[in-house]
């Protein structure tokens, strides 16, 4: 027989070993529950916002900077590190009042002179910003004078006014024009990490794996709720992680898991994801838009009443239904159906109507000559698909269309060259109608990419850039939407939907217009 | 022997420059631009002209190839497009990654293979032979990725034994490393070890018809010295030729395990690349994919003599 002390002993040992285990369980619940991952189809470029970029590079790095100004939910450019902005009667000089006590990753509190070093770095050819040309006169604007009268305020001064100004300061592409302290490059001026004054700072960045960003513990957020970039951007969770999964079905997995929080997700998946009870779905229409469009110097497609027969030949509402699984919202208008300028003028659209479409072909002399539809199958769009059904559709009226896959590298640079006769073709978000516009608008002798070679059009574009009433703003874009139906250089068909899968215990991520991930604001619960 | 390394590894250098100068002709034959890519449908033709020129690829093809191969031979791969770091540490940075599976994984399945070759040979028409010839068929014929998804479904999501996402390297953790390798050395083992199977069963097939088996078994040896002196050595070096190829090819790159396994390998590197357009990285991947096949069979050529005697590296 055991002796009494033995057997309590063990007891107490087993007791122990079990009081230990729920501790443990308890650190690693708590743990878990201060860490979120985020799945991300492809690793990003670089650190260093809006030099090495793409869509994802944008979005990881704009967790760790802001600046002065950011896009709110509405797709306006909104105060950020800026208090407020005054721009003078002459619309050339806008004065930014900086925001106080907003302090640096190492501490530092930011000032004007940050600001201006930032400028002058972004300014500097050896910087490589993506967006140098759009400031020094070569795009919309010209940047003729920036000074730091005082530690509080910062004032620029542009050749002439501009409606678009601010938008493209808060640009994704433009990192935002982030403010980074002298910290974020070497002595060289070659890049280290970025030292910001965003919600997360850097931890690792380890290639083809992960991006480890912690909370910033001294971040001074705006009031109030999310708002797009601007508003409440606490960060909420101790420990951020941008996960680099490239196949589809391990997001899925990982989801399932839990090892994966968050993730986008395509359409087809939405409804077995959630069968499985163990997630949520928020969606979100998005500025991304999804098109066919016309070369309308092509000798075939100049022919205005073939463009219109095409047009015409289309039902956007059967296609949108299929490709997007019957999320998506057809959209015949530039102006995305989530802006604040998208009013009646832009839900008249096109009319599905073979009918005309036959008549229209006739009219324009049509006889059967091949006409070849460029498209890819990029998993995160819908082109292939699109494709696909608008060539039976095209077919049905008569229209000889052939489909032409081929890899997005070589769609891209075909678009910008202008070398082909149609594509179904994918355009990332631009939040301003304008930007929109100015993507497919131009003279295409100097600009081959552009779809859109009408003066008229160009003219009230450039007007459209220039005011920033948003009445006057409104009445610009209905009549360019107006000509671009009845021109037909574009068929824009829908905005894309964005599906987040996000697991059970996270609160408060939700997509949003600029397609793009936001993880401040967002929370853990530890599991009961 | 020190001479037919050193030969061995002259003749290597022409086919590097060949390859070299192929791929450099290759990459740039395909269309797509990098400056175009990187900058998506946001770039304005001021801003591609401002990258390429940034990119040194507004420069004739020639004086870009002369570039390189000059640098090359200074042992600088150049820089990565894509990340802006030198490719030969990105490039050592996955190989690691890429090697530690693959070394493992052929290891183990030439471990599982060549005695199992072996004895469904001694036994041939058995039923134990019948079962390793189905079971090498089988796993010939399944294609990684679906054996990795297999894997990740069952042990994974299912089971919950081994995590299904991630990467931790060894060299930080050992145990949590090995633990995240586990399923994509699982996948390669069950994926190669078909193919070895087949060819050591069958020089073993061969060997065993052979007089000095019969021989052997005459003088009266029992069985499992006869297959262990006499069968496995003589059996064993096609099949060593085969493991010096399945190591080569694997070591060049496994993007679809590393794909499906979200490993950081050499393989993802590669793929990325090409879709980046990210030339320098192509290069250098292809270069070192060369050089990496040429060391291995010099390894596996400088080895055989140990199992066939009659050969000798000179």
């Amino acid at each position: 027989m055991t002796p009494s002390w033995i057997a309590r002993r063990s007891t107490l040992r087993r007791v122990g070993v079990v009081l230990g285990a729920v501790a443990l369980a308890a650190v690693a619940s708590s743990a878990a529950a201060q860490t979120l991952t985020y799945a991300m189809n492809q690793d990003i470029r670089s650190t260093n916002p809006g030099v090495n970029r793409d869509g994802n590079t944008d979005a990881v790095t704009l967790h760790m900077v802001e600046g002065l100004v950011g896009y709110d939910a509405k797709g306006v450019a909104a105060p950020l590190l800026a208090r407020s902005v005054q721009l003078s009667p002459d619309g050339r000089t806008y004065t930014f009042k900086l925001r106080k006590g907003v302090k640096f990753h190492n501490g530092a509190e930011m000032s004007s002179a940050d600001v201006l070093w930032s400028w002058n770095r972004y300014m500097d050819p050896k910087t490589q910003w993506r967006c140098t040309s759009e400031f020094d006169g070569r795009g919309a604007v010209k940047v003729e004078k920036v000074e730091a009268p005082d530690a509080e305020t910062f004032v620029m001064t542009i050749d002439k006014p501009s409606a678009l100004f601010l938008a493209t300061l808060a640009r994704f592409d433009c990192g935002g024009t982030a403010v980074l302290h002298k910290d974020s490059v070497g002595a060289d001026g070659a890049w280290i990490k970025p030292v910001g004054t965003g919600p997360f700072k850097l931890d690792e960045w380890r290639r083809g794996e992960v991006v480890v960003m912690s909370r910033n513990a001294s971040y001074q957020s705006l009031p109030g709720a999310s708002d797009g970039m601007v508003g409440g951007k606490r960060p909420l969770v101790q420990t951020l992680r941008f996960l680099h999964v490239p196949d589809a079905a391990t997001v899925k997995a990982g989801l399932l898991s839990g090892a994966i929080d968050i993730a986008d997700v395509d359409a087809s998946q939405v409804k077995e994801l959630k069968a499985t009870g163990k997630l949520a779905i928020v969606t979100a229409p998005t500025a991304q838009m999804h098109t066919i469009i016309l070369q309308t110097k092509d000798p075939l497609l100049a022919n205005k009443a073939l463009r219109q027969a095409i047009a015409a030949a289309l039902d956007t509402t059967q296609i949108v239904q299929a490709v997007s699984d019957g999320f998506g919202v057809p959209n015949n208008s530039v102006v995305p159906s989530a802006s604040a300028y998208y009013t009646a003028v832009q839900k008249q659209g096109f009319k599905h109507d073979p009918e005309k479409a036959r008549k229209l072909l006739r009219e324009a002399g049509y006889k059967g000559e091949t006409i070849k539809m460029l498209t890819n199958k990029r998993p995160i769009v819908p082109s292939f698909e699109v494709s696909v059904i608008a060539q039976a559709m095209l077919q049905s009226i008569g229209l000889n269309v052939e489909i032409e896959n081929i890899e997005w590298a070589t769609q891209l640079e075909r678009y910008q060259k202008g070398n082909y006769q149609m594509q179904s073709f994918s355009y990332s978000a631009r939040l301003d109608p304008a930007l929109g516009y100015e993507a497919i608008t131009g003279p295409k002798a100097k600009q081959p990419r552009k779809v859109w070679d009408n003066p008229q059009a160009q003219a009230l574009l450039d007007k459209s850039m220039e005011v920033t009433a948003p009445a006057e703003r409104q009445k610009l874009f209905d009549e360019l939407h107006k000509m671009q139906i009845d021109e037909v250089p574009i068929i824009v068909l829908f905005n894309n939907v964005d599906f987040g899968a996000v697991a059970k215990r996270v609160k408060g991520y939700a997509p949003w217009f600029a397609s793009t991930p936001r993880l401040w604001e967002v929370s853990v619960q530890s599991a009961p | 022997m020190l001479g037919f390394t050193l030969k061995r590894l002259l003749t290597a250098l022409p086919t590097l420059l060949l390859v070299s100068l192929a791929v450099f002709a290759l990459v740039r034959a395909v269309p797509g631009d990098p400056a175009s890519i990187m900058l998506g449908d946001m770039a304005t033709e001021a801003s591609v002209a401002d990258l390429r020129a940034q990119m040194g690829l507004d420069k004739p093809i020639v004086a870009q190839f002369g570039l390189w191969i000059m640098r090359v031979l200074g042992g600088d791969l150049g820089q990565s497009i894509q990340f802006a770091v030198p490719v030969r540490p990105l490039l050592l940075e996955r190989f690691t990654v890429t090697a530690a599976v693959v070394v493992t994984a052929v290891a183990i399945a030439a471990l599982i293979a060549v005695p199992a070759g072996l004895l469904a040979a001694w036994r041939q028409g058995s039923a134990w032979d019948l079962g390793v010839v189905a079971t090498a068929t089988l796993l010939m014929s399944v294609p990684s990725f679906w054996m990795g998804l297999l894997l990740l479904l069952v042990l994974g999501l299912q089971m919950g034994w081994l995590p299904v996402v991630g990467y931790v390297s060894i060299a930080s953790d050992m145990k949590a490393g090995l633990i995240y390798l586990a399923m994509p050395v699982l996948t390669l083992v069950l994926v190669e070890s078909g193919v070895l199977i087949r060819m050591a069963r069958a020089a073993a097939l061969e060997v065993l018809r052979l007089d000095y088996v019969a021989h052997a078994r005459a003088k009266g040896l029992p069985e499992p010295v006869v297959l262990a002196r006499h069968v496995l050595p003589n059996a064993f070096a096609p099949t060593w030729t085969l493991i010096g190829l399945v190591l080569g090819n694997l070591l060049g790159g496994i993007a679809v395990v590393e794909t499906v396994f979200t490993l950081p390998g050499l393989g993802r590197l590669l793929v990325g690349a090409i879709f980046a357009r990210d030339y320098p990285v192509i290069q250098g991947c292809m270069l070192f994919i060369t050089f990496v096949y040429v060391l291995v069979n010099l390894f596996i050529d400088l080895l055989y003599p140990l199992f066939d005697p009659r050969v000798v590296a000179e």
